[in-house]
């Protein structure tokens, strides 16, 4: 029997620089997925780098190493109808092409913001850091980062609130098939209520 | 005559034809049949009687045809108005198929293997699954989500079906307006034809909405014959009387043939605003600077209403806000409020606005009967009650020149005698039942009436 899709597990990924508001937006998105009814798991950048990659360094070989590892948690979990949340600066495309090609229900999120934002931004005092020369392999400063060149979202998140950049992503969760579009009340989505709405009050019902 | 028997076998039952004209008065149709405006409804008499029918309370479409499609009253079938309210938490939603308690008439008919084939009726959006086809009425949104089986919705989409003419077109663009409505009802006709001819029905209902839509907007207009719009409107029905000739005709020696109406229809003599009068009395508390609707009441409030008509007291232990504790205050209230009702007046000649107020053990009987109004409100013909909130008086002259009314639709059915003297539209599903050979299987709230 074939399985609806909407049944199905998979993968948002978020990649972005540091600071572009991959953790904010990912915790939101994940909060809506599991009011819809979802089984979510949050795979954060930093926690991972706590536990399951603890130990590897910012090489290009352990940052490859620490965005396989998460894909491949991912893997396991949408492969089983979970909802995998990966939140990775995941500087380099071809790893984050690997994951999509191992998950295959991937969607990939490009959190973008401009450098002088992020620095001006510098919540966690890493780009001052950085800057400074006092640490090493800091993306986007003295690291490279390849943006995602098709993304199925990108949110500008020094121009839009996080709220906004969830609801993005929401949507394009919808449109792929992976998610029923929200009901109203009444059963309609709520584009459909506001036309059933509008006949009503031009007819007066309303 | 292959259609009605086969050799050797037993007689294969009937089939049936239904035309529903949305809101159209027995009155009306009688008068222009007699005036020689209607030629083909006129031959079509010939085989029978136009009957003058009752609708239900409140009378309106989705009410009305859900009580047709059901043979249950509202407390039955559990559609009591195109809005509704669920009570705890407070949410107004707009009912459609998927709160239909009840079977519907082609649920029944495709039970018994027979296949159907229904276009437009009211309330039957989402599409609930039949033996055969049906084509959701005006509350569906996409054409190609608007049909059981879908597949059939890319075919109404290749053949530039509209689901409903645009009423806003009434209000502020007269003669946009009748060219839609007749666009509407010409494409509705054309996708009517394909599957009259191409399914394999035994019970073939269609559905004309636009007439309804015309009375909304124009009925005012008709029933001044020096208005502009006056020929115009009876062109439009006369559109109609064909549709009525040309399906009477393919039913010809193959089906049996029904016509009916849901509720007739007047001009408006007002809109009557009764969250207004509500809150005027200071039983109905609105909340913030600029409430929307009930949805804004605060936990003062004694009763709302929904439209139209319906009255909701803000009962204790059954509304999220509840402040009406339930028994002898509750008891009071409801006599108190029915009694203001009663002696609501026009401020302009001081006509009386409300004819009667059912307590809803009065109206109804069924399973639903706890989710319908604690009242309803039946306005004389004329006052339109209304339920939006925060509005400049009650009483208002506004765009919508027609109204529903309660004893003036019309029925129809050919070669049949109709025994009662007094019947509604509840009694059309066994009614219907009955020709088409088949038993109920649940008990239904009208009775046979041929």
């Amino acid at each position: 029997m074939t399985q609806k899709k909407t049944e199905r597990g998979f993968t948002v990924w978020f990649t972005g620089l540091s600071g572009a508001g991959k953790t904010t937006v990912s915790q939101l998105v994940a909060k809506k997925l599991i009011e819809r009814g979802k089984k979510v798991e949050v795979l954060d950048g930093d926690m991972v780098r706590q536990n399951l990659s603890k130990g590897l360094g910012f090489s290009k070989e352990d940052r490859d190493i620490n965005i396989r590892r998460i894909g491949f948690v991912c893997h396991l979990l949408s492969r089983n109808g979970i909802v995998a949340v990966g939140a990775a600066i995941s500087p380099y495309k071809a790893i984050r092409d690997e994951n999509r090609k191992l998950i295959g229900d991937f969607i990939e999120v490009y959190a973008r913001c401009p450098m002088e934002i992020l620095v001006e931004r510098d919540a966690k005092g890493l780009y001052k850091k950085a800057l400074a020369g006092e640490i090493k392999n800091f993306t986007g400063v003295d690291d490279p980062y390849e943006p995602p060149e098709n993304p199925e979202v990108v949110f500008d998140s020094d121009k839009e609130p996080p709220e906004e950049s969830a609801r993005k992503v929401i949507a394009k969760i919808e449109e792929l098939g992976y998610l029923e579009p929200e009901k109203t009340p009444s059963g309609y989505t709520k584009e459909e209520e506001e036309k059933v709405n509008e006949r009503l009050k031009a007819l007066g019902y309303l | 005559m292959k259609f009605f028997f086969k050799s050797g076998k037993a007689k294969i039952k009937r089939r049936l034809v239904v035309i529903g004209i949305d809101g159209t008065p027995h009155s009306f149709l009688q008068k222009h049949v007699d005036a020689g405006d209607f030629p083909h409804l006129q031959r079509i008499l010939q085989g029978g009687e136009l009957h003058r029918m009752n609708s239900v309370q409140p009378c309106i479409s989705s009410v009305a045809w859900s009580t047709y499609m059901t043979g249950k009253n509202p407390a039955g079938h559990r559609i009591f108005g195109f809005v509704d309210r669920k009570p705890n938490p407070f949410q107004i939603f707009l009912p459609n198929s998927s709160h239909m308690g009840a079977k519907t008439l082609w649920e029944m008919i495709s039970e018994d293997g027979r296949r159907v084939a229904v276009i437009n009726v009211p309330v039957t959006y989402p599409p609930r699954p039949v033996n055969g086809i049906l084509i959701g009425g005006f509350l569906s949104t996409d054409v190609l989500k608007c049909a059981y089986p879908q597949e059939i919705g890319a075919e109404l989409k290749n053949w530039d079906y509209r689901i409903d003419a645009d009423a806003n077109l009434g209000r502020t663009d007269k003669e946009a307006f009748f060219e839609d409505l007749n666009v509407t009802l010409e494409r509705r006709l054309d996708a009517a034809r394909r599957l009259f001819e191409r399914e394999p029905w035994d019970f073939f209902q269609l559905h004309v909405m636009e007439t309804d839509r015309i009375n909304h907007f124009l009925w005012e207009h008709y029933e001044n014959q020096d208005s502009a719009y006056y020929l115009r409107f009876l062109d439009f029905y006369r559109k109609v009387d064909e549709l009525l000739g040309e399906f009477y005709d393919r039913a010809l020696n193959q089906a049996e043939f029904i016509i009916l109406s849901d509720h007739g229809f007047c001009s408006v003599k007002k809109e009557v605003y009764l969250n207004q009068w509500l809150e005027d009395r200071g039983y109905l508390q609105l909340e913030g600077d600029e409430p929307h609707s009930v949805g804004d009441m605060g936990a003062e409030t004694k009763a709302y209403s929904l439209i139209p008509g319906r009255i909701f007291l803000n009962l204790a232990g059954r509304e999220q806000k509840g402040s009406v504790e339930p028994g002898i205050q509750a008891e009071t209230l409801k006599a108190e409020i029915a009694e203001a009702l009663l002696s609501l007046t026009d401020p302009d000649d001081g006509s009386r606005i409300i004819e009667r107020v059912f307590k809803r053990e009065d109206l109804y009987r069924g399973p639903y009967l706890e989710e319908a109004a604690d009242l309803i409100a039946i306005p004389y013909d004329g006052y339109d009650l209304k339920a939006n909130v925060r509005k400049p008086g009650i009483t208002f002259k506004g765009d919508l020149v027609g109204m529903h009314t309660y004893n003036d639709a019309a029925l129809f059915i050919k070669d049949r005698r109709i025994i009662s003297q007094d019947f509604g539209i509840l009694d059309l599903a066994p009614t219907i039942l009955k020709i088409m050979e088949l038993e109920p299987d649940a008990v239904l709230d009208g009775r046979p009436l041929v």
